[in-house]
């Protein structure tokens, strides 16, 4: 992935699937509160992780999104939540103390789980993405595709930038015009995309096919992690971190 | 459903699941940089992809979406929990236009006629909603967005997307890909695909789950429904009722409300 | 004794297609052989190399007779992965064999396919890379190597499940020349290790050191000897779409035996023969091949230096002038900034540092439109740009766009189809088109804006022998007609036989830059690029005649 960070900590080291797990568990912490006082400790959990890992810089790289984010997500849901005495109110629109509060809930919440979703990426490679799938019980093929997509996005971009070279040299313009007239512009860009990409298909098909893939019998992994106390732990941990958050709301 | 499962045998189908959703990633990608709502969704031109893709590849498109948007979602720094509601949704943006084509035409998907045109927007038009309800339905539930802002604007994107583009690259684009023999028709055997049971039915079903839960979910989120009770009279003198101001929580009620449409949704996805 | 292989009277047609891609192909191939395949687009290669391997029958659909057997096992019929555990198959596109995210992982993907314990394949991988020179590049990503590394990866990921025939379907066409150079190397090496190897391949100096040389036209079998043999009938390979080599056109014409090769043995022929330099010619070749020195300068770069974000220097203070009516050919490794500088020339990319006057203007003060109506680009892919559902569609897109009115664009896409040769069929599909016409198509559609300027970025990759001709004659006419010529090629006879000036690049700069019987008169300077003058131009040197081709090398031998 374009994100990850080659560092070894002990977030890298952990197995695959705990990673995969151990996201959704945190994710579902997350989930559990609705005032700014109860989020902020999760939101402090995350930037630990982030710590420990090393991926603050990734986490930097998004920070005018998680800016915008808090300040969007607050003032829609206090501005649209009905809750408590509205000391303000225009139309469908009012403000009173507790959807600001429950507004900033929000936007931490959104925050947190941005920023867990950026850590997992920095410490996980794809092929350990795609095996912890398959450990989790997601069948080859399919573990596989994922994991070819994510190859293939990088060469793609690049592709689409020739593209939009080749037809601005033959003077394309995507800048003007009304919806319609846009939309057709999308034309000789979207053609050429689309088509190039497709073309490989019978290819891949069939270099895949040279390989024995279509064998679909049991495989080997070349790939091993150990699934050590560390992961027990740590799945153990962010387990009973999701009961005691739900069952004390 | 059955060719969902069953195109996983085929190699050409799996390359056709990757390849869709690179390309949906990347195109997805660029147009992260003009949000609508930051961090939720943004103007994306791609969004014709899945349409398109589905009434050629089939089953691959359905899982080529899915995995594209959360590819797109992991490289472009936007994941969270409501990434698993945005590949869901997506899924069924990818699976909801073959499947609806094959209830209603027998000619292919290429928007030459009126009528064809006709049906084309119907099929986009069931997907978008189809794909708007089921994200915003997670998201608000989640309590990312409220979710009289995201459906209408994931709907509205999603169908203006489809209809402009769509009918003007599907008559390039189909010819060529029948050619080269990749439609999902050509490349599975007939007896891996499925034939779908009672569309009628099913076309009921979706359309009140995607028709209903946008309407209801629109009502809810703006609030309107407060201290109020729904009733409705059914003939014959029965009635139903729902009175939503018992939901302690009003940011779970979206979640909780929509729930039998959007089993209803899954329900008419079996059945189509 | 048994051999290795066998093919009988092995017939396919492609569903749906009409004729038959292979036509009662009979081969026996002895352990330990290596055999060449040549032939022109078309002639059946890739398709033979996808029988071998099981793709066909059992993955491409068609109709198929005839069998394949190995070591007399039947192999017709059965699914692909058990014949290609035996029959390694490498592809030309080595972006569409690569699947995994680093390199150790993809050399390891057909073991894991194949169930082969994992004890095993630690060490399997660490041999195959070895084999192959990557030693070191286990946790790359294949993304990052360079075309020939990546395939060398592709072809370490096929040995390490140890075929005993390895078939490589043109490995090299994609491949700058030090790409090329390490594959051959790669593929004589492997002979020691591997009982049989089949190297389709379209560059008749690489086939020399094959044991057999199989030419193929139309589906058939033509021809089946010792490649000095069959390279040595330059009629046969011409009218079979395949470069005959240079030394053997000479010789022909001189109406010498053929059997120089190579241009150490073709020079002792002729000089035997009492062929030598004709002191009148050879003056005459002395005089600059275009005089444009007065001409008007219309690309005039002044120290431009370009930065991709973050990178290193992709140009670093490049300066060069470009005059009216110029064939300029710019040759260099992949990424030694070719690329890079002649998109400066229409506008892509603006220089980080320096300026550029395009035109007699300052190039930063045209807009992108007006200076791509003027400095038409040819890009290397023909399918970046083709979109439309018709040839003339395609071909008006760049003058519809440009504002020009309807009557006007007619008159000028007829004019363009003409040029090019494609008058005729603009109601039909760009895609259904040759790989050669899409070429033809793209310089049309570029054309149709009547350009003054026209770049081409390697308009040769991909063709065949007829192919590159027809597009090069057609750059040659076009050049003639007035307009300025820049094109980028690894091509050297290209250069050589068409260019007038040759600029060099190394590492974001401009190493020479001269006439083209100047540019090639430094051998070791071209190596210093991983080049070597055509055959012509070196036979030439050691008759003392700097020639450019084999018409001029004729015109200036006497006896």
């Amino acid at each position: 992935m374009f994100l990850y960070l080659p560092y070894n900590t002990f977030l890298h080291r952990l197995h695959p699937a705990t990673k995969l797990i151990g996201l959704i568990l945190l994710l579902v912490v997350t989930v559990a509160f609705t005032t700014p006082a109860e989020q902020l400790p999760g939101l402090g959990f995350v930037l630990g992780l982030a710590v420990l890992s090393r991926s603050l810089s990734n986490l930097r790289r998004i920070l005018p999104l998680v800016v915008t984010i808090m300040l969007f997500s607050s003032t829609t849901w206090s501005l649209f939540r009905r809750v408590g005495v509205p000391f303000w109110s225009f139309g469908p629109l009012s403000l009173s103390r507790e959807s600001i509060q429950y507004g900033l809930a929000m936007g931490i919440r959104l925050d947190a789980m941005l920023l867990s979703g950026m850590v997992f990426v920095s410490c996980t490679k794809v092929e350990e993405f795609a095996f912890g799938l398959r450990a989790l019980g997601l069948p080859f093929p399919v573990s596989f595709a994922l994991s070819l997509a994510f190859r293939l996005v990088p060469l793609f971009f690049t592709r689409i930038g020739i593209v939009v070279q080749a037809q601005q040299s033959r003077g394309l313009d995507l800048q003007t015009g009304h919806l319609l007239q846009r939309a057709r512009k999308y034309v000789p860009l979207l053609v050429p995309i689309f088509i190039y990409a497709i073309r490989d298909t019978d290819l891949l098909a069939m270099a895949l096919e040279s390989k024995g893939f279509g064998m679909r019998g049991t495989r080997t992994e070349y790939l091993r992690f150990p699934f050590g106390w560390r992961d027990a732990a740590i799945i153990a941990a962010l387990l009973a971190a999701d009961v005691i958050a739900w069952s004390g709301r | 459903m059955r060719e969902v499962i069953t195109m996983w045998k085929y190699t050409r189908m799996v390359v056709l699941v990757a390849l869709t959703a690179a390309l949906y990633a990347a195109v997805l990608i660029p147009f992260k940089l003009l949000p609508l709502i930051p961090g939720i969704t943004e103007l994306r031109p791609a969004n014709v992809l899945p349409v398109i893709c589905s009434l050629m590849f089939g089953p691959a498109a359905a899982w080529g979406s899915a995995f594209g948007n959360l590819i797109g979602d992991l490289l472009g720094g936007t994941s969270g929990l409501g990434s698993y509601f945005g590949m869901l949704g997506n899924f069924w943006y990818g699976y909801f236009p073959y499947r609806a084509w094959r209830t209603l035409s027998s000619s292919d998907p290429i928007p030459w006629s009126a009528g064809r045109l006709a049906r084309y927007f119907i099929v986009s038009l069931l997907a978008s909603l189809a794909c708007a309800v089921q994200i915003s339905w997670g998201l608000d539930m989640l309590g990312f967005v409220p979710f009289h802002i995201l459906g209408p604007l994931i709907g509205l994107n999603n169908f203006v997307t489809a209809s402009l583009l769509g009918p003007l690259l599907l008559p390039i684009l189909y010819p060529r890909i029948k050619r080269w023999g990749l439609l999902y028709t050509d490349v599975m055997e007939t007896e891996d695909l499925w034939g779908g049971r009672l569309p009628y039915l099913a076309h009921l079903f979706l359309w009140g789950a995607v028709l209903g839960g946008l309407i209801l979910g629109i009502v809810i989120s703006l609030g309107v429904t407060e201290s109020q009770t729904f009733t409705l009279n059914l003939p014959g003198g029965a009635h139903w009722s729902l009175s939503l101001s018992d939901i302690p929580r009003w940011g779970t009620s979206v979640g909780t409300s929509l729930m039998p449409l959007i089993g209803l949704l899954v329900v008419g996805a079996l059945l189509l | 004794m048994q051999p290795l292989f066998h093919i009988r009277d092995l017939s396919f047609t492609y569903r749906h297609a009409s004729h038959p891609a292979l036509h009662g192909i009979t081969y026996t191939h002895q352990a330990g052989e290596f055999t060449a395949i040549i032939g022109a687009t078309g002639a059946g290669k890739s398709t033979l190399c996808r029988c071998l391997n099981g793709l066909i029958p059992a993955f491409i659909k068609g109709t198929l007779s005839g069998e394949l057997t190995i070591l007399g096992e039947r192999m017709t019929g059965r699914p692909v992965y058990d014949v290609a555990r035996r029959v390694g198959l490498v592809f030309q596109d080595f972006e569409a064999q690569l699947f995994s995210t680093n390199v150790e992982l993809e050399v390891a993907f057909g073991l894991e396919n194949f169930a082969v314990p994992y004890e095993q394949m630690r060490d399997r991988v660490r041999e195959a890379l070895g084999r192959v020179g990557l030693t070191g590049f286990e946790g790359r990503d294949p993304s990052t190597l360079s075309g020939g590394e990546k395939q060398r990866l592709a072809i370490a990921s096929i040995l390490v499940s140890r075929p005993m025939i390895l078939v490589m379907d043109e490995p090299t066409t994609d491949l700058d020349p030090i790409g090329k150079r390490d594959v051959f190397h790669l593929a004589r090496a492997l002979r020691q290790e591997i009982q049989g190897i089949i190297l389709v391949e379209h560059e008749t100096e690489h086939v020399l050191t094959a044991d057999r040389l199989v030419l193929m036209r139309e589906g058939r079998i033509l021809a089946d000897e010792r490649p000095q043999e069959l390279l040595s009938d330059p009629g046969l390979l011409e009218t079979n779409g395949v470069r005959p080599l240079q030394t053997t056109v000479l010789l022909r014409r001189l109406g010498l035996p053929t059997t120089g090769l190579d241009v150490d043995t073709a020079f002792h022929i002729i000089q035997d023969a009492g062929w030598r330099a004709d002191p009148a010619a050879v003056a005459r070749l002395h005089q600059p091949i275009s005089n444009l020195a007065d001409h008007e300068p219309v690309i005039d770069v002044n120290a431009v230096s370009y930065q991709y974000d973050a990178g290193p220097a992709a140009l670093d203070a490049v300066s060069l002038t470009i005059r009216r009516g110029e064939f300029v050919a710019i040759i260099g490794q992949n990424g030694c900034g070719k690329t890079t500088l002649v998109k400066q020339f229409n506008g892509l990319l603006r220089p980080t540092k320096g300026s550029i006057r395009m035109l007699g203007r300052e190039a930063s003060s045209w807009s992108l439109a007006e200076l791509g109506r003027r400095v038409g680009y040819v890009f290397q892919n023909p399918d970046h740009q083709i979109f439309a559902n018709t040839v003339q569609e395609e071909v008006a897109f760049g003058p519809r766009n440009f504002g020009l009115p309807e009557p006007e664009i007619d008159a000028r896409v007829v004019e363009a189809l003409q040029v090019v040769g494609l008058r005729g069929r603009e109601d039909e599909d760009p895609f259904s088109l040759t790989k050669g016409e899409r070429q033809q198509l793209a310089v049309a559609s570029v054309l149709a804006s009547d350009p003054e300027i026209l770049i081409l970025d390697e308009p040769t990759t991909g063709l065949d022998y007829h192919g590159q001709r027809s597009i090069l004659d057609l750059i040659r006419r076009l050049n003639q007609t007035g307009r300025t010529i820049i094109i980028v090629t690894h091509s050297m006879w290209v250069v050589a036989e068409y260019a007038h000036r040759c600029v060099m690049m190394q590492r974001g700069r401009i190493v020479a830059d001269g006439d083209i019987r100047e540019s090639f008169k430094d051998p070791a300077r071209l190596a210093d690029l991983a080049l070597e003058a055509p055959e012509a131009v070196r036979l030439g040197a050691r008759l003392g005649v700097p020639v450019r081709s084999v018409d001029e090398l004729y015109g200036c031998l006497t006896r």
